[in-house]
């Protein structure tokens, strides 16, 4: 019996089959297709069977209009490429035309990709499941009133306002390679939620996300921009990732987390220029799953569409905690995939111009920011109305309880250090170390046979002590968390 | 060889001027030229020495705007900002009293705090200005890597300076508005940007949202179904499918055997349909298996690859062959029977096939000329600079100057190396403007490559600044080289101001724009005339001090430089130990000791007044020494018997009259009325349509009959100068074409015009050769008149020095030569091939 060092949780997938026939026009680099790809590899990895799969519904110009203007919604529901040259003013009020054309069905393609971030944001509020995917969203350039960078309308914003229903702190993390500046801008002036963006910086699109950005009004140092340079490489990215998102949880306390899953940050993209390998992508993935907060996993950019599809498979293979092999399996588009067939890249012999000094630095400005933040609130577990949720719903065997804490729980785990703290409200006001937000470490015990079953035909034990290894480097100085009473 | 392999995206240093700093590009894009060289288009990153002062000035406030948050600087910040800045603009904002007192502060690069002053002045080399500006240059010419990275205010401008060929950038530089721009997005606040937050719910408030309306389920994993009996169920559904296919007549057609069918039933689409199926009848293998095979037969799942015919496909292919991947035109076009999805769809998997694969490769070659990576090796030429032992390491050479004399070593500063002042290197360089004798040690010469400066801020003893004497180069001529991209060569012709990168650009710009026009002036000089005067001073300078002078050397070293202050120096001192009268006896012409020389001279104003006497002139005085240079007046030129090349007749407010280029009908006409004259054989053709075409300008009533062929007197004659004159009045006044035989004679060669082709070329001012005529004697004139048409095209091309058979021949041979030179007569001519 392999050891299984992935929690399990409950994933929900949403997937519309139409939406790899979206088709932005020639030579255009986005391509809804590799969405199909990726879907296609879960299906024939056998993924596809280990969660709930929905279709989304399409949108409306009301849901849509949380976040958007009613006219730019307006704009884009009656747009056609056949009845373009009658709008060419507002084409160019909403930025509409060259990056983001008009192409056909492109208002049913905004529907969908928005259809599956909210009603996924709605599965999570509703506590019918940990983590929700939606690889058809993560559109993260597109701003209230104008199309950007290949994005028209956000359905981050629109999955987050969502959540902010029920949660009183949304974290949303970006590792696109481009700056995830529609959501932050979104955002700017708000504490509620908390936008961090790794990006390259520097005369690279959209030319937003310097360090010294960190929000405005209340929203002030609640924006959180990591500037890149070209070339990072896995370990590099790992060396900023960890302890950034550690103090941010620790600081800010999120009750649900946004990650959007760009995947033009990986090795040999068409427009990106790091030099990530699908391990290290998904190593955030990971990396934020484990924080056991609800999760919603996102699209977004990502141009060399063989890798795309490998990235995100592999990240939903993560989100299921659930180890594939890195041969291929046979699928319709097993072609794209050659010569290897593999589901790991390699990364390139590029220079990484991110020097160890320079994170560093780059990582102790942000902490400086960081600290400016007030105290999480007093008591948070008031604010958000699980409490009550947990005592009716979820019936207890559909609840893994070695793995999911309920928040109440968690709160009450959570040990201020005490050493920085000079407030007497331990346990709230003080400072926490990383350790205490990580989730209880995955007990070895024999599981269940129904699982055991299922999981070792995915197994392949090389990979996995491999990844056993790694998990180990990291979760070092996790304080052993006592198993769930 | 990873150091000299250079990818796109690389940030290089390109050698473009052997004198001065190495560029900074980075490469766009290697492209393979059909020769076989490598080119690499490139972005420019300007060093600050590139940059106007008022933009410097501008950027290092913008600099400290940022790292301060004073009102002062945030109004600074704005300016730059929010608009690209213009010179004068950052002129003006230097001049802002507010801004003038921060520049008291510091006028240094912030950041520099806790730098010595060294370091500061190092800094300033490591800064660069990013620009838009792409050119394309030779990738031979690169000479290795370096980084540029936007500057993060939390890095240390230090961490640049320890690192070898690190620079950093902060500003964006826009080289043709002189404009600075700040590389920066901004996240706009305002309500039309920020979203309205939703509220928290309150405690036993409903939401209103409803999973149901949002999605629908597809899959559950929650279901009794081991993962053994679901692969089952997939076996047994493609089995199904494969079943399907036999049964269905036109799948059985497309796939002929069973493995066939087997394969398109193992396709996604079934297993979807499969994953569905069991979703749908509640995850009960039974109830599936049933609805696998209905009543109507078994279900056969078939995606767009197997939907399609093979002429289908054959059509698809053709048409992303005419239209690539317009699907909507090839719907139209094509296959309007389709939707756009099944196109998008086909196209994804048409990319599996073969024949895409095969497209592919097609492409690859195609594609070949661009490159991802380049190997440049070492450059290991040596610099021109690059002080050569033959002259003894720099360092030495001076010294034998000095010593070859009275022993006064003063010049010494040339030992030093002009910036870190020591005086032991392997290499030399000289450096800076020629007369200023400077020199670099090896090391500072390879700094000054690659960051374009000195190591130290000013030159210590020669009390001048490194800044001065940096741009000192600059303006002189040998270093135009460094700032080809910022100044262009401008067309000066009025209303065109047209510019151009090279100077041959603009010269071809002038012959085929303006070249054909009236105003026409040759642009380009073929060679400056030069004349050295000597004053008394500097003749009696060369022969005190011959011993320095070495002229045999200097003449073999044109550009190996003489020490004029030693010179100078040595002739002082001389000079101070003689008389006036010794003086003027040493600088007198052909006087005593240095009379080679003066006797030379002498010889050349003996031979310019005997020249002058043949001419039956009398000099109006006795010859002096330079008189022999002196232009003879206009009017006492040697006029010849006749006018080759008469001017022509000057209108009446004092222009000269051009003859107009001809037009293609004209010439024609002109053939016409000429061709009865010509005594050439094979002249039917002409004769035909020349007769016709005569016949038809009568019908027009155009020409008087006076301008009849037959009406012309004696085509063959020349027109005198009187006669040409009037000729052109007349055409002036009447505005007619001049008569064609006054052209035809201009080359003296009448068969031109009557040449079949009709071709004709304007010779660029550009193109022209020397200027230099054939005059034909009567013997060459029959000589060529004996010889056939196409021979003497034959001989033409074989130029000169054809080696025509026979004494005729090779006569006709030089004359045909002649005639192109000839034509580059001052007026403009048509040449008929």
């Amino acid at each position: 019996m392999a050891m299984q060092p992935h929690s399990k949780k409950r994933v929900c997938y949403y997937y519309d089959s139409d939406i790899g026939n979206y088709y932005y026009g020639q030579g255009h680099p986005m391509k809804p297709h590799r969405i199909r790809m990726t879907h296609n590899l879960l299906l024939n990895y056998g993924l596809y069977r280990k969660m709930e799969i929905y279709r989304p519904h399409k949108a409306t110009a009301d849901e849509m209009t949380k976040f958007h203007s009613d006219d730019y919604i307006r704009f884009l529901r009656s747009i056609r490429p056949d009845n373009m040259s009658e709008y060419n003013k507002q084409m160019q009020r909403f930025n509409v035309g060259e990056d983001c054309p008009v192409f056909d069905g492109l208002y049913e393609f905004c529907q969908l990709s928005a259809g599956g971030s909210v009603a996924a944001a709605v599965k999570l509020n509703k506590q019918a499941s940990e983590i929700c995917i939606n690889w058809g969203g993560g559109l993260h350039h597109a701003k209230k009133s104008e199309a950007s960078g290949f994005c028209y309308v956000n359905d981050i914003v629109l999955g987050i306002l969502e959540l902010l229903k029920y949660h009183q702190r949304v974290l949303y993390i970006d590792i696109d390679v481009h700056h995830g500046d529609g959501v932050e801008e979104a955002f700017y002036t708000t504490d509620r939620v908390m936008t961090v963006s790794f990006h390259k910086y520097g005369e690279y699109f959209p030319g937003t996300g310097d360090l010294r950005d960190i929000g405005a009004g209340k929203g002030k140092y609640y924006a959180v921009n990591i500037p890149l340079r070209d070339g990072m490489d896995d370990d590099s990215y790992e060396s900023i990732f960890v302890p950034i998102i550690s103090k941010v949880m620790e600081t800010f306390q999120p009750s649900a987390v946004v990650l959007q899953c760009g995947a033009d940050s990986l090795t040999g993209d068409r427009l990106g220029c790091f030099n990530l390998t699908v391990r290290g992508h998904g190593r955030c993935v990971e990396l934020v799953k484990r924080f056991g907060l609800p999760f919603l996993l996102v699209g977004g950019g990502g141009y060399t569409i063989r890798n795309v599809s490998r990235c995100w498979t592999y990240e939903t293979s993560v989100a299921l905690g659930v180890e594939i092999a890195n041969e291929l399996p046979y699928n319709d588009y097993f072609e794209y995939f050659g010569p290897d067939f593999k589901l790991h890249i390699s990364p390139s012999n590029m220079s990484n111009q991110n020097t160890q000094e320079y994170l560093e630095k780059i990582k102790n400005r942000l902490f400086e920011n960081l600290r400016m933040l007030p105290h999480a609130p007093g008591v948070q577990v008031q604010a958000i109305p699980e409490d009550a949720v947990n005592d009716e719903s979820e019936d207890e065997d559909k609840v893994d309880k070695d793995e999911r804490l309920p928040q109440s729980d968690k709160d009450k785990r959570i040990t201020g250090d005490g050493e920085l703290s000079d407030s007497e409200d331990e346990g709230e006001g003080g400072r926490r170390d990383n350790r205490s937000y990580r989730t209880p470490q995955p007990r070895k015990r024999p599981r269940l046979d129904k699982d055991g079953s299922q999981i070792k035909d995915e197994i392949k034990t090389e990979d996995n002590k491999d990844d056993v290894k790694n998990l180990s480097s990291v979760e070092e100085p996790k304080k052993e968390i006592p198993p769930n009473p | 060889m990873a150091a000299n392999m250079y990818r796109v995206g690389d940030c290089v240093y390109f050698e473009t001027s052997s004198t001065s700093p190495y560029q900074i590009r980075r490469i766009e894009e290697l492209n393979k030229t059909p020769s076989g060289n490598v080119e690499a288009k490139v972005m420019c990153f300007y060093r600050r020495r590139d940059l106007p002062n008022p933009l410097i000035q501008l950027a290092d406030k913008h600099q400290m705007a940022q790292s301060e948050d004073s009102p002062i600087a945030m109004k600074l910040k704005k300016i730059c900002l929010k608009t690209p800045v213009g010179e004068e603009q950052a002129a003006q904002a230097v001049l802002d009293p507010a801004l003038a007192a921060m520049e008291e502060e510091s006028s240094e690069l912030p950041g520099t705090d806790g730098l010595a002053p060294k370091q500061r002045h190092q800094a300033k080399h490591r800064e660069l200005f990013l620009s838009r500006h792409v050119e394309t240059l030779p990738a031979t010419h690169i000479r290795g890597k370096c980084t540029v990275t936007l500057l993060n205010e939390t890095e240390s401008l230090l961490s640049y300076l320890n690192k070898d060929d690190a620079f950093f950038y902060c500003l964006v530089f826009d080289p043709s508005q002189k404009t600075l721009l700040a590389d920066k997005g901004e996240i706009r606040v305002g309500s039309r940007y920020q979203t309205e937050v939703t509220n928290l719910l309150k405690e036993g408030e409903e939401d209103t949202r409803n999973s149901e309306e949002l999605e629908t389920l597809v899959w559950t994993p929650s279901h009794g179904l081991t993962d053994r009996q679901i692969d089952q169920f997939l076996v047994v559904s493609r089995s199904v499918g494969t079943f399907a296919r036999a049964l269905d007549c036109s799948s059985s057609v497309k796939q002929p055997s069973l493995h066939m069918s087997a394969a398109a039933a193992s396709r996604d689409i079934t297993l979807f349909h499969a994953m569905d199926t069991l979703h749908k009848s509640g995850y009960s293998i039974e109830s599936a298996l049933s609805s696998l095979v209905p009543a109507s037969g078994p279900v056969l799942c078939r995606d767009e690859m197997e939907e399609w015919s093979a002429s289908e496909a054959n059509l698809f292919e053709e048409a992303l062959d005419k239209y690539g991947k317009d699907f909507a035109d090839i719907r139209q076009d094509f296959l309007p029977w389709k939707t756009l999805k099944n196109l998008v769809e086909y196209y994804y998997m048409w990319k599996t096939t073969d024949r895409y694969v095969q497209q592919k490769r097609v492409k690859a070659v195609e594609a070949e000329s661009k490159l991802k990576q380049v190997y440049i090796p070492n450059y290991n030429k040596p610099n021109p600079a690059l002080i050569t032992s033959n002259s003894s390491s720099g360092k030495t050479a001076p010294a034998v100057l000095n010593g070859g004399t009275n022993g006064t070593a003063t010049v010494s500063a040339g030992q030093l190396c002009a910036s870190c002042q020591v005086t032991n290197s392997n290499q030399w360089y000289t450096w800076g403007p020629q007369h200023l004798q400077y020199r670099l040690c090896g090391t500072c010469w390879q700094y000054w490559k690659k960051y374009g400066g000195l190591k130290v801020k000013t030159a210590g003893v020669f009390g001048e600044t490194e800044v001065e004497a940096a741009k000192g180069p600059r303006g002189e001529g040998e270093d135009t080289a460094l700032s080809v991209s910022h100044r262009p060569h401008r067309c000066t012709v009025l209303n065109c101001a047209k510019e151009f990168k090279l100077r041959a650009h603009l010269a071809r710009h002038v012959a085929t724009a303006h070249g054909s026009g009236e105003g026409a002036r040759p642009v380009m000089k073929t060679r400056a005339a030069f004349y050295l005067r000597a004053s008394p001073f500097t003749r009696l300078a060369r022969r005190l001090t011959r011993a320095l002078r070495r002229p045999r050397h200097y003449a073999r070293s044109p550009f190996s430089p003489i020490n004029l202050q030693q010179v100078k120096h040595e002739c002082s001192i001389a000079m101070a130990g003689l008389g006036g009268a010794e003086l003027r006896a040493a600088g007198a012409a052909g006087g005593g000791s240095t009379g080679a020389a003066g006797a030379a001279a002498a010889r050349a104003g003996v031979v310019a007044a005997r020249l002058a006497a043949a001419r039956g002139r009398r000099p109006a005085r006795t010859p002096g020494r330079h008189d022999w240079l002196a232009l003879t007046p206009r009017d006492r030129m040697p006029a010849p018997p006749h006018v080759a090349f008469p001017k022509p007749p000057k209108a009446p407010d004092g222009s000269l009259m051009y003859e107009r280029v001809l037009s293609r009908a004209e010439i024609e006409a002109r053939r016409a009325e000429a061709a009865p004259a010509q005594p050439l054989k094979r002249r039917a053709y002409d004769d035909i349509n020349g007769l016709d075409r005569a016949g038809a300008r009568e019908a027009g009533a155009a020409p008087p009959p006076a301008k009849r062929p037959n009406k012309h007197p004696a085509p063959m004659q020349r027109p005198s100068r009187e006669q040409y004159a009037a000729m052109c009045a007349r055409a002036q006044a009447t505005g007619q074409p001049l008569p064609a035989h006054v052209f035809t004679h201009v080359n003296g060669k009448p068969t031109n015009i009557s040449g079949r082709g009709g071709r004709r070329h304007v010779i660029s001012w550009m193109d022209a050769p020397d200027d230099l005529y054939f005059r034909a004697n009567e013997n060459a004139k029959a000589a060529r008149r004996n010889l056939s048409c196409g021979e003497l095209r034959r001989a033409r091309r074989g130029g000169r020095c054809a080696a025509a058979a026979g004494g005729a021949a090779a006569l006709a041979a030089s004359a045909a030569g002649a005639c192109k030179p000839a034509a580059a007569a001052p007026l403009q001519l048509v040449i008929l091939d």
